[in-house]
């Protein structure tokens, strides 16, 4: 299935790529545009306004994807809460971890020369992060 | 051309006055980002990814209440204007900046009057949160960030009771 999504990727929308991957589509391909009007029309849109998959009420995209797929992984949720507070920088949740995501994904947005390499990386991160507090909650 | 000009994104918006609190929503939010006022409904920052974003996201809420807003990138006429600006963004973050400095160095008197280092930390924890807010917007360096944060380390290192020995506390972040 088609992804798209405005390039320039930050947290939320790199947390909604890996999330889409593991949890939503198996063999996803995502797109990357300046401007929505560049969309490709067969596409799904996500982090993009008036997307169904986008920001609503308080809820960052992630958040929107949790409930849009009744994903109830109480790790996801707690991904989410990083990925909220890293996002929306409104301290809802108090996850100490988003200030770390927040400046190791901006770090690696300007090291990165494009969104597919970002993603690449931005991964392993969240695997890394789904694996460790998978463990925690055993 | 453009040589030594900062691209800006400028969020300009009108919201109705009642209900205030999508007004005051708007304008908190703009504070954390640390959003300059060039006028009234007239909010700038300096282009990149991460304020792009947020930026349209606003631009997204002000709509949802309501109210019109559009969001332009810009460069400023003239070189002097660019460097006013950004000698703007500097000052707006110094009072934080002096505030961090003021509060630490209040706590390593205190520490020094033999006050309880444990709860002296966690105050400082307090401050260092407010410095790493204050960095997150601090978009064009000021000088006292780094006062600021050395002043940070310092009074942890006297808090801990280590006043001299900063190998020790290097040390102890290896274990991880």
């Amino acid at each position: 299935m088609l992804w798209a999504t405005r390039a320039g990727c930050h947290v939320d929308r790199t947390a909604c790529v890996w999330l889409i991957r593991c949890f939503v589509d198996r063999e996803p391909v995502f797109y990357f545009f300046a401007d929505p009007l560049e969309a490709p029309e067969d596409a799904e849109l996500f982090d993009v306004a008036g997307a169904r998959l986008s920001h609503r009420g308080e809820d960052c995209s992630f958040e929107t994807f949790l409930k849009e797929y009744s994903l109830t992984d109480p790790v996801l949720a707690e991904i989410a809460e990083m990925v909220h507070d890293a996002d929306l920088m409104d301290e809802k949740y108090g996850r100490p971890e988003s200030e770390g995501l927040d400046a190791i994904i901006r770090g690696m947005q300007l090291a990165l020369p494009d969104d597919e390499t970002l993603i690449r990386h931005t991964d392993v991160i969240f695997d890394g992060l789904y694996t460790y507090l998978s463990r925690e909650v055993l | 051309m453009d040589v030594g000009k900062t691209r800006w994104l400028i969020l300009i918006y009108q919201l109705p006055r009642e209900p205030s609190r999508h007004r005051v929503a708007v304008w908190r939010k703009l504070k954390t980002l640390g959003a300059l006022y060039l006028q009234d409904g007239a909010a700038v920052l300096p282009e990149d990814a991460v304020t792009r974003e947020q930026l349209e996201w606003l631009q997204l809420k002000v709509r949802e209440s309501g109210g019109d807003a559009t969001l332009w990138e810009s460069l400023p006429n003239t070189v002097a204007e660019d460097r006013e600006l950004i000698e703007a963004f500097r000052v707006s973050c110094e009072e934080v900046f002096r505030k961090v400095i003021e509060e630490a160095e209040r706590l390593r008197r205190r520490a020094a009057l033999g006050s309880d280092g444990a709860s002296l930390l966690d105050e400082l924890g307090k401050i260092e949160r407010e410095f790493r807010a204050g960095r997150r917007r601090d978009y064009f360096r000021s000088p006292l960030r780094d006062e600021a944060a050395s002043i940070l380390r310092e009074t942890r290192l006297v808090l801990r009771g280590d006043g001299d020995a900063a190998g020790s506390a290097d040390a102890d972040g290896v274990a991880g």
